[in-house]
């Protein structure tokens, strides 16, 4: 018998590390902190640094004068071990939190981190196992964290949603939200509103019934569920076949974070494409939830008033994008959206009335939206095996990533891409966890471009455009210094004159941007977060760039100390 | 096609699961299935080991049948020194095997799905020292869509 030596007990991989393993405790985030978020523009307490989605930040050391200057504070390199699941869409789409000089980032494959915000220190990490075959459509991603009540809350690629002590990352609490086998997975930033944390589903491809649930943030409880595909029965169904099972698959899922108003208590949700995606003979009607803006109340999770971007579907037109919440100077509270489908909604945000519709891109062949609101489609895939070729892509003129809004302008700053795509209609069987497209797609190759569009929404004219090689794959953020920050597929993050568009700096990341960039500032020295790292979906939204250079660094910039 | 002991294409073939045969290494994906074992208290356990010059987990596939806690027992019956980087929530756990040495890993997973673990040393992955945790099952009730049971491939 083999005499073994003893080789002990596993222990955790960050115990061979530098990382301390707590962080600070910060004064506490609650509802009442963060509805008033705008007041503190020294942190970046929610995912889109306030609850309206605009973006915004009144630090105001780096200015049109000065960015010249901007050069890196520090890097935080995320890195990999083993194998990870959806390797080849793997990419840093994170929205950096800070709270008192403590950064709470979120990475792909289930991974967290809280780091020094003024010198990168690591001082505590999680990793949920993710499954290594998990549904993924779009991504090896997660964009982000929600930080209050002492804890950090992240939704998982296996649709579980974790709460995290702040002080340590040790989880609280672990609550399996979807089904993995039924193609679900969750990878929105969740959003902290009064004592419940609110995420949405994912898995938009795999014919999931999509939906936006609402947990109890001390204890993980489910709260609420909104489906966004009514039951027969209920509301919206009458745009469903009222035979078959087109509803139980219909998508809609709501994979990117709200925005909320408090006055109203009206979360502002997005909602997903149908499925499947191209085929729409097998879902006649309008197909309601899908492809619009949903006012949600966050007290009990019933649907106030729809707006439908899209009716029936036939590109992929997603309209989970935010909807940014700003003012009229007559006091009116209207809701920006820039769809993938080319178009730009204002809305009455207190009721759903259209305001104004727009389109915000150059070329669109799929259909037309008059200024009323009509829908009419022109070019979709119709006839089984027969290519069709429509501008915008199935990425749309906007992804996902998020415009921004400056109060010192009035303006909405729009990343902008200008990619089509060819559609060919091939019928297939619905069967849980394998993709439901219903069509073969691709995407162009070449004659693409991308600009930053800065938009009026009170009337809808363009003021600027900041034009690029590139499509637009990124979010970007705007500051009381008059600056615009976007950055771009291949690498660069630039700063542009908020007024005019001019270009005043940039510096090459070494790889595309694909996140939500944050500012902040700790001891009065003020900072840009840029998580980076080129990927995603990318053969759906920017094909001619999947052999770009990869990597997933966190570059946190600001000006020299002298 | 059909093949036979002395076709040149079969001992290729059989070649993929050895070192340095075919390939340099062994191929990935083509050892034993082992299954975990639940005890009242439901926490599960399994062992597996690295048999000498194979470079490989035995076995390579443990299923475990839902999520949980497992114990694994780690042996290196090779007469190298290899290591093991294992899933867990929360961060993944590393244990040093040298020659002939045993250890242990407890783990917490979450179910269904398949979880990879390795050998970092070296190229230790490269050549075959790869192993899958794969969990079965369903996940709980209040986790499933509203709507009636859709067909699987």
């Amino acid at each position: 018998m083999t005499d073994y030596v003893d080789a002990g007990a596993a222990i955790p991989l960050t115990q061979l590390s530098a990382v301390k393993g707590s962080a600070p405790a910060t004064t506490n985030v609650d509802f009442e902190r963060i509805k008033n978020a705008g007041t503190e523009p020294e942190n970046w307490l929610t995912y889109y640094g306030t609850y309206d989605g605009q973006r915004y930040s009144e630090l105001d050391q780096i200015t049109k004068d000065n960015v010249r200057r901007l050069s890196p504070a520090w890097v935080f390199q995320a890195g990999a071990t083993g194998m990870q699941s959806g390797a080849s869409t793997y990419s840093f789409e994170a929205a950096p939190i800070v709270v008192d000089g403590v950064m709470y980032v979120s990475g792909p494959d289930g991974k967290a981190w809280a780091l020094d915000a003024k010198t990168g220190e690591e001082l505590w990490r999680y990793k949920h196992a993710s499954p290594y075959d998990v549904s993924l459509c779009c991504g090896n991603v997660n964009r982000g964290l929600a930080v209050g009540h002492g804890k950090v809350y992240m939704a998982t690629l296996n649709a579980h949603v974790v709460a995290l002590d702040a002080t340590t990352g040790e989880k609280v609490w672990d609550i399996t939200a979807g089904d993995v086998r039924a193609g679900e997975s969750r990878t929105a930033a969740p959003l902290l509103v009064k004592d419940m944390v609110v995420v949405g589903s994912s898995g938009g491809e795999f014919g999931t019934r999509g939906c936006l649930d609402a947990f109890d943030a001390e204890t993980g409880e489910r709260r609420w569920r909104r489906y966004m595909i009514p039951k027969p029965g209920e509301p919206g169904a009458e745009t469903w076949p009222s035979d078959g099972d087109a509803w139980q698959r219909g998508g809609a899922n709501c994979w990117i974070t709200p925005t909320y108003d408090p006055e109203l208590e009206l979360l502002y949700q997005g909602t997903g494409n149908p499925a499947p995606d191209f085929d729409g003979g097998v879902r006649p009607g309008d197909n309601l939830y899908t492809d619009s803006i949903v006012a949600v109340d966050v007290n009990t999770g019933e649907i106030r008033w729809h707006y439908q971007c899209t009716p029936h579907d036939l590109w992929d037109y997603d309209s989970t994008m935010e909807n940014l919440l700003f003012d009229a100077p007559d006091g009116r509270k209207l809701l920006a959206h820039a769809d993938k489908n080319g178009y730009f909604f204002v809305l009455d945000r207190t009721n759903g009335e259209l305001v104004r519709v727009f389109p915000f891109c150059d070329r669109i062949t799929w259909g037309e939206i008059s200024p009323e609101g009509k829908v009419t489609p022109k070019v979709y895939p119709d006839e089984e095996g027969v290519p069709v070729h429509f501008w915008p892509g199935p990425a749309g003129a906007k992804e996902w990533t998020h415009m921004s809004y400056s109060k010192q302008t009035g303006l909405i700053y729009i990343p902008v891409q200008e990619v089509g795509a060819t559609a060919t209609r091939r019928r297939r069987e619905f069967k849980e966890s394998i993709p439901y497209w219903g069509a073969g797609v691709a995407v162009d190759l070449d004659d693409f471009y991308g600009f930053v569009s800065a938009v009026d929404p009170l009337t809808g004219e363009e003021k600027w455009r900041w034009r690029n090689e590139y499509p637009m794959c990124a979010s970007n953020v705007t500051t009381a210094g008059g600056l615009v920050f976007q950055g771009t597929p291949t690498g660069e993050f630039v700063a542009l004159d908020a007024e005019t568009g001019e270009k005043l700096w940039s510096f090459q990341c070494g790889s595309g941007h694909h996140s939500s960039p944050s500012v902040y500032s700790v001891d009065g020295r003020q900072y840009l977060a840029v998580p980076t790292g080129w990927g995603g979906w990318i053969e759906g939204f920017l094909p001619g760039l999947l052999g770009a250079a990869a990597g997933d660094a966190l570059f946190v910039f600001a000006l020299p100390e002298d | 096609m059909t093949t036979t002991a002395g076709d040149p294409s079969a001992q290729l073939a059989d070649g993929l699961a050895r070192q340095n045969s075919t390939g340099l290494g062994r191929l990935l994906g083509t050892g034993k299935v082992g299954h975990a074992v639940e005890g009242p208290d439901g926490r599960m356990t399994a062992t597996v080991r690295i048999p000498e010059d194979e470079l490989s987990w035995e076995p390579e596939t443990i299923i475990m049948p839902h999520g949980g806690d497992l114990e694994l027992t780690l042996i290196n019956d090779d007469r190298n020194t290899h290591c093991a980087v294992l899933p867990n929530n929360g961060d993944p756990k590393i244990i040093w095997l040298v020659n002939h040495s045993k250890g242990t890993a407890s783990l917490n997973l979450d179910g269904p799905g398949t979880y990879y673990y390795g050998s970092t040393t070296g190229n230790d992955e490269g050549r075959g020292l790869i192993g899958a945790i794969v969990i079965g099952g369903e996940v709980p009730d209040h986790a499933k869509l509203d709507r009636p049971a859709q067909p699987r491939p």
